[in-house]
């Protein structure tokens, strides 16, 4: 029975997930090795469980108890009690190796340790660790309270055990898991590749303008964006490095090739909505 | 005066632009080209045709598949009606402006981006030749507006917009299905949740048909000569079975 989940790294993905267990009524222990992170990831909860009484989403009761369960915490030992860890550090392959080396020290046998990761390979995360068998990805989806699907990756050594353990969390959660084998960009990152790179391709060769392939795609495809405004949404730099994460996983299949459109818009600094400036301007 | 239409081409999309055509009001006539095909059916109301008559305000061509039937197709239209009658031809296979040069009057074809289901949407793509006449194209305005539909034109390229970005989602849900990333309702789960699709890519090429996809994934292979769009085996074999159905009699 899992009471206690663990998370570690208290950025946006993080965050989002400790606001999902506590409503899931876990007992969460968050672990960051920045107090400023923690605070930060506090405040933000605190605030969205504010918004969600206000929307009616959730009762005041609720709430309070959700975050009560919270429980922020700068030393990685004080996550020796979870039944369950799901880490979502920063995206660098030698950081998370060390967190799940360390891990093995700290908590009991058999527990399933999760990394959150969009591009890393589950088995190299977690091939320093004494349990390969009880790593697994459990891949949210940005904002992790809003979206509704979780990937759950089995690495070349996860165990039945744990990708089924993995995959109930995330119902009791309220997700909904896909299983996935543990390749370049697991089934999401990889298969929309096309929506971006042909939509790119098709610019490149003048078929059609920026603004009219998203109409295109929104009223003759009935996709909710186009592909340029969800470039400018995702940033243009995150999706252009997500792209070559993707190409060079697969040694340079030529499906997955990043465009020179995506570079030049990264060199350039027009990275989309944050910037105010992509494919589109957002100045007022 | 109601307004005649010819349609000729591949099922399902022959079947689709009938049953639109005939709720928008028009006087529809059709032929299908695997006249055998299982599960095939016109819309009440069209009339069967085996060749296509003058009367007509504009003509359909609708084959996505072979090449030879859909020269075949538009030379009939070509011979059967007046010179001025348009013809918008689905060019989502075989350029529009390869396929002008099979006529005698050019100018009257315009391509149009025709893929199953896309009918649903509400905007139709279409794209000029070289040749195109600037009539034909706002004849073509008018007809999408007839159907409630609003129209966007593109350059004459193989796939167009919306069916080379669908079909290449395809191919790749269908590499990924190959290679046992994960199964067929997981993929299309994953790609409804965790980026809104409105459909599944593998739920979606079963409503268009494995054939039409395929078809448009290789037409952009050969088009473009690149490795990048080569057909994935699962797409092909798709593909194979759908013909074999289809042309059972
Ligand atoms: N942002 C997204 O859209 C998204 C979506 C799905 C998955 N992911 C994955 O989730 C993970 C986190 O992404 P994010 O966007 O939340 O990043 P983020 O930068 O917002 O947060 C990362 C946090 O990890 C902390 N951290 C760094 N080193 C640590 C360590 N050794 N121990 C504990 N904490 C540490 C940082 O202080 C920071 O607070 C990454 O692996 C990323 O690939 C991100």
């Amino acid at each position: 029975m899992i009471k206690t989940v663990g998370i570690i790294g208290a950025g946006t993905m993080g965050s989002g997930i400790a606001q999902v267990a506590a409503l899931a009524r876990f007992e969460v222990v968050l672990h960051d090795v920045s107090a400023e992170a923690l605070k930060k990831a506090m405040d933000r909860i605190k605030s969205d469980f504010r918004r969600s009484v206000e929307r009616q989403k959730i009762t005041a009761t609720e709430a309070t108890e959700a975050l009560a369960a919270i429980h922020p915490r700068k030393d990685l030992h004080d996550l020796g009690d979870s039944d369950f860890i799901v880490e979502a550090a920063i995206e660098d392959l030698e950081v998370k190796r060390k967190i799940f080396k360390d891990l093995d020290q700290i908590v009991g046998p058999g527990v399933v340790l999760a990394t959150n990761t969009s591009s890393l390979s589950i088995t190299a995360v977690g091939s320093l660790t004494n349990t390969p068998e009880c790593v697994v990805g459990m891949h949210f989806f940005n904002p992790a309270p809003v979206m509704k699907l979780v990937e759950v990756v089995r690495g070349k050594h996860t165990s039945d055990g744990t990708a089924k353990e993995t995959c109930d969390l995330a119902v009791t959660m309220g997700k909904t898991p896909v299983v996935c084998k543990d390749t370049p960009g697991f089934i999401v990152n990889r298969v929309a590749r096309p929506f971006y790179g042909e939509a790119l391709r098709l610019l490149g060769e003048g078929v059609a303008p920026v603004e009219q392939i998203d109409r295109i795609v929104k009223a003759e495809g009935g996709f909710r964006m186009g592909p340029f405004e969800l470039m400018d949404l995702i940033g243009i730099d995150v999706n252009y490095a997500v792209t070559k994460s993707v190409y060079d996983q697969f040694f340079h299949e030529p499906r997955f090739r990043p465009h020179p459109i995506q570079r030049q818009m990264v060199e350039s600094g027009m990275l989309g909505r944050k910037t105010k400036k992509g494919f589109y301007s957002y100045e007022e | 005066m109601k307004k005649r239409i010819c349609i000729l081409g591949d099922s399902p999309l022959v079947e689709e632009f009938a049953a639109l055509c005939l709720n928008k009001g028009y006087t529809v006539q059709a032929r299908l080209n695997a006249s055998g095909a299982v599960g095939v059916r016109l819309p009440k109301g069209v009339k069967k045709i085996l060749r296509p008559t003058k009367a007509n305000d504009f003509a359909l061509e609708l084959t996505n598949i072979e090449r030879e039937r859909k020269k075949k197709n538009l030379i009939e239209l070509d011979k059967a009606l007046p010179s001025k009658t348009p013809i918008f031809s689905s060019s989502v296979t075989f350029r529009g402006g390869e396929q002008a040069t099979w006529i005698s009057h050019p100018d009257r074809l315009m391509g149009l981006g025709a893929l199953p289901t896309l009918i649903e949407g509400s905007l139709v793509e279409f794209a000029p030749t070289q040749f195109s006449d600037v009539s034909v194209r706002d004849a073509a305005g008018r007809f999408a507006q007839s159907l409630g539909k609003e129209s966007e034109f593109v350059q004459d390229s193989v796939g167009l917009v919306m069916p080379r970005i669908l079909c290449m989602l395809v191919n790749e849900a269908c590499f990924a299905m190959g290679e046992g990333v994960a199964v067929p309702r997981d993929i299309d789960t994953a790609m409804k949740l965790g980026t809104n699709y409105p459909h599944g890519p593998l739920e979606w090429a079963a409503r268009i048909g494995p054939r039409h996809v395929a078809a448009v994934v290789s037409a952009l292979h050969i088009g473009f000569g690149e490795e990048r769009y080569r057909v994935a085996p699962m797409l092909q074999n798709a593909a194979l079975v759908n013909a074999f159905r289809e042309n059972r009699v």
